[in-house]
């Protein structure tokens, strides 16, 4: 392991080159929307990363978050007129009292029944959307002003492409945190046990279902804040943010790259974005790419791209389960704890 | 004549452990013979690799003949279908389906290869219990009867050799000794049977040759007689009562 | 306002949801398989019912035969690939996999049909008849009929056929059926194919009722989830159950309180089922009786 100030300085580096990408690139609107967009939508991937890579289930009501987040922001500043800061604390607010409602009705479901209820509340959430007046109906919202964060003296507004930029790198460089800070945390490690081995969990006295709805609440503000930030970038709010090419683009972004691994989401959302933006071959083209896309890694590598190449830092083909079905297959009869379990990180 | 089983250099592996690494092993045709060990020696491991068949999927290594015709590389059916047939430990039948169905819902029984082939009447005849119960779910049978049925499920495949997993787990004394002499009679008859067991009093009652198998290897074997004149297998495993 | 009538459209609505349901509940039940891209494959049947009329002048009974076998090659083309995730029971990468499937199909659909709407014209969505006070097509009749004849001999054929029993053998453990002797991977095939031509025959029947798009998916057939849900993993009868009540609720709901909201009102009630017996909705992987 490196020495934990190489690895930070080395992370600080990162950043900052990530922040100068679209300058390198060559600075034309196409890229800085493309990076923009690439920002927003990898930070929005990060809110389902962390249930399907941590939880172990699929989340189909993230667009619903994501738009949350987005109609909260558009309510706000256009219906009410109140800055992007109120917008922000309201994005966030609505989007946990939907993951609190949803997450107490999902507590006891798992596997596909979890998925179904959450796929239940999308189309709920967009039949309410597409039919009340008060979130703009079919129509959406239009006219959101442009993002101004500003505090005092300090003057932060941005109207288009790359005055934009540095906001949705921020947004991004703060999810990938919160995610890592997640991941280490003690909830975190408690999720991946709960997934892991629920029956272990259960021993070590870990109540599963209120770690389930940590995360749940957790994921809903990451995609939450991602929406509020898009409804910005894109000026108004309609009911396509709840079209399931958003979602599979969440799902293959996450997959792509493979299950946790930090960087992963960001890496899948970038490829697709890329090919979109780049080498775009109609909106039907480029559904088929995302499609067959998903569907060759998972048929063809399970594990993810990363997999192929076995000696990318913190890819280590998940021992503790490799281990636990050794155990599990070789004494069938004993119950011992696969002990392995719990030693991730 | 070749041996109906023929096991050489056997290896069994899950990930890293070894669990299986028997270097002969040999049941002649006709005869019952007997796999003991203790709980985690590797017996179930032993034979679902002979059969090629686990839920773990296991790496596996070496050589299984069956009449000299080797079988590693065959998938489970096709080893079904050239008369290897496993009854796994446990629940080897299907819940949800009634006790006929059961026995009628496999792959075309009495093939080519030899084996004596029973038909649904001829199960019923061996185990008129079944015949009682026959349009009952196999979900509801007691454990001995659940038994007799995997056993008479595996019969109607017409097996040249016939792998049992601890047919003796959960059953009362008295139900293991009347399966255990059915099996010998099925012997009588010309089955050849290889039998895992826990329950080494009642394995010395009905087979020919005994095998005892201790991390994985076997460490002992012989007709039941001479294993009976071993003192490690007395002292270990039949204890006072047969000494 | 006519209640009668509104029966009749409900106990028609509701058989078509039930026949689009039945192969995906006959594929949850076998194979513990969340069809995610159930929709496209809909919206395939549909499509490829309307190209062989369109392109070739074919009678709309040919139409209907050629989708179902279409429908089939596709189950066939899904075994293929999900083969391996099936046999590992992976649900969570098998659900996003049929979902990346269905989106392939949808981008495919797009390029090969275009974005204009169609409809797939059958000559008897134009008789009609009337009983009384109530009236639909034969259409409608043929739908009903052909869906009751499809639950009969499904709930026929794995209740009392050798090959039924073979796929509730695999329902309850793949690994086991490989030592009755059979093969899972071609029962699985069987399946799939099942689910294929079944969800593309329920298109070629009920989607005449409507213009079809491409990109109408999963919007056709998100009943389908309640129905498939509602009736119990895997019950065939209860799916039929389920979907002749949700096709009564959504007729009686949309003619008397909001047609708007009647998809989120049907949704509702499927989170409210959730919440008041989670135990029903259990991955069994066996068929209730």
């Amino acid at each position: 392991m490196t020495h934990p100030l190489t690895r930070l300085a080395l992370a600080a580096l990162l950043a900052a080159a990530g922040f100068l990408l679209p300058t390198l690139l060559g600075g034309s609107t196409l890229v800085y929307d493309t990076l923009v967009a690439i920002a927003i939508f990898a930070a929005m991937s990060y809110g389902l990363d962390v249930i399907l890579s941590d939880l172990g289930e699929i989340s189909l009501v993230h667009t619903a978050f994501f738009a949350t987040g987005a109609y909260a922001a558009a309510i706000l500043t256009v219906t009410y007129g109140l800055g992007a800061w109120v917008a922000l604390a309201g994005a966030v607010l609505a989007a946990l009292s939907l993951a609190l409602v949803l997450g107490v009705i999902t507590l006891r479901t798992r596997e596909f029944a979890f998925s179904l209820v959450t796929y239940a509340a999308a189309v709920v959430c967009m039949n309410v959307a597409s039919n009340w007046d008060f979130l703009g109906g079919s129509d959406g919202i239009v006219g959101i002003p442009p993002l101004d964060l500003s505090i005092g003296p300090l003057e932060l507004t941005a109207g288009r492409s790359a005055e934009f930029w540095p906001f949705a790198y921020l947004l991004l460089l703060l999810t990938l945190y919160v995610v890592h800070r997640f991941r280490r945390s003690r909830l975190g490690q408690a999720a991946l046990m709960v997934h892991m081995n629920p029956r272990l969990a259960t021993m070590c006295g870990l109540d599963s279902n209120r770690i389930r709805l940590q995360v749940f609440l957790l994921s809903a503000v990451i995609s939450a804040a991602a929406g509020w930030l898009y409804a910005f970038q894109r000026a108004y709010v309609g009911t396509d943010l709840f079209e399931t090419y958003f979602l599979v683009l969440m799902l293959t972004g996450v997959i792509l790259a493979g299950r946790r691994i930090l960087l992963g989401p960001l890496l899948g959302t970038a490829l697709l974005l890329s090919q979109k933006s780049f080498a775009s071959l109609g909106a039907y083209g480029d559904k088929l790419v995302l499609g067959v896309v998903l569907v060759a890694v998972l048929c063809l590598c399970p594990r993810g791209l990363a997999s192929l190449w076995p000696k990318v830092r913190g890819f280590k083909r998940r021992p503790a389960q490799a281990q636990a079905q050794a155990q599990a297959a070789a004494g069938a009869a004993t119950t011992e704890i696969p002990a392995a379990s719990t030693r991730h990180a | 004549m070749s041996a109906r089983l023929q096991i050489g250099g056997l290896r069994v592996a899950y990930g890293q452990a070894e669990a299986v690494a028997v270097e002969s092993l040999v049941v002649e045709p006709g005869t019952l013979a007997g796999v003991i060990g203790a709980n985690g020696a590797g017996k179930s491991t032993l034979i679902n690799a002979v059969a090629n068949w686990s839920r773990a999927e296991p790496r596996i290594s070496g050589s299984v003949r069956l009449d000299g015709e080797e079988l590693t590389g065959l998938s489970a059916d096709q080893h079904v279908r050239r008369g290897v047939q496993l009854v796994p430990e446990g629940r080897g039948v299907f819940m949800g389906l009634s006790v006929e169905e059961n026995l009628k819902a496999v792959a075309r029984p009495g093939g080519s290869h030899g084996g004596r082939s029973y038909a649904v009447e001829d199960v019923y005849a061996l185990f008129p219990r079944l015949r009682e119960r026959r349009t009952n779910l196999a979900g509801s049978l007691s454990g001995g009867e659940r038994q007799m049925l995997a056993v008479g499920r595996a019969l109607r495949m017409a097996p040249k050799l016939l792998l049992l997993d601890e047919p003796s787990i959960g059953l009362a004394p008295r139900l293991v000794s009347t399966l255990l002499a059915t099996i010998r009679e099925l012997v009588e008859g010309g089955l050849t049977v290889l039998l895992v067991e826990q329950n080494v009093h009642a394995a010395a009652e009905v087979t020919d040759v005994l095998h005892l198998l201790e991390r994985g290897r076997v460490v002992a074997a012989g007709t039941v007689a001479e294993m009976r004149n071993d003192p490690r297998i007395v002292e270990a495993y039949l204890g006072a009562s047969h000494g | 306002m006519n209640v009668a009538q509104q029966l009749v459209n409900g106990i028609i609505i509701g058989h078509a949801y039930a026949l689009v349901a039945v192969g995906w509940t006959l594929l949850l039940g076998a194979a513990r398989l969340v069809n995610f891209g159930h929709g496209q494959m809909y919206m395939i049947g549909a499509f490829v019912a309307w190209w062989v009329m369109a392109a070739t002048g074919l009678p709309y009974p040919v139409a209907v035969v050629a989708a179902v076998l279409l429908g089939a090659v596709l189950g066939a083309v899904m075994q293929r690939l999900f083969l391996r995730l099936t046999l590992s029971q992976d649900l969570v990468s098998l659900m996003i996999v049929t979902l990346g499937f269905g989106q392939a199909l949808e981008g495919a659909a797009g390029l090969a049909f275009g974005p204009k709407p169609q409809t797939l014209a059958s000559p008897f969505q134009e008789m009609s008849v009337h009983l009384g006070p109530v009236w639909f097509t034969v259409q409608d009749a043929i739908l009903v009929g052909a869906t009751i004849l499809v639950f009969a001999g499904l709930y026929l054929a794995l209740h009392r056929s050798w090959l039924g029993a073979a796929v509730r053998m695999v329902a309850e453990d793949p690994r086991l059926t490989t030592l009755g002797g059979l093969r899972v991977s071609r029962i699985y095939m069987g399946i799939f194919a099942f689910e294929g031509a079944a969800v593309a025959f329920a298109a070629a029947l009920v989607a005449p009722r409507t213009p079809i798009l491409t990109s109408m998916g999963f919007d056709q057939v998100v009943m389908t989830f309640v129905v498939v849900v509602l009736g119990g993993i895997g019950s065939v009868l209860g799916s039929y159950v389920a979907g002749l009540g949700i096709g009564l609720f959504t007729a009686l709901f949309g003619a008397l309180v909001s047609p708007a909201y009647t998809t989120a009102a049907v949704f509702a009630l499927l989170i409210a089922a959730m919440v008041l017996r989670p135990g029903s909705l259990a991955a069994s992987g066996s068929f209730a009786r």
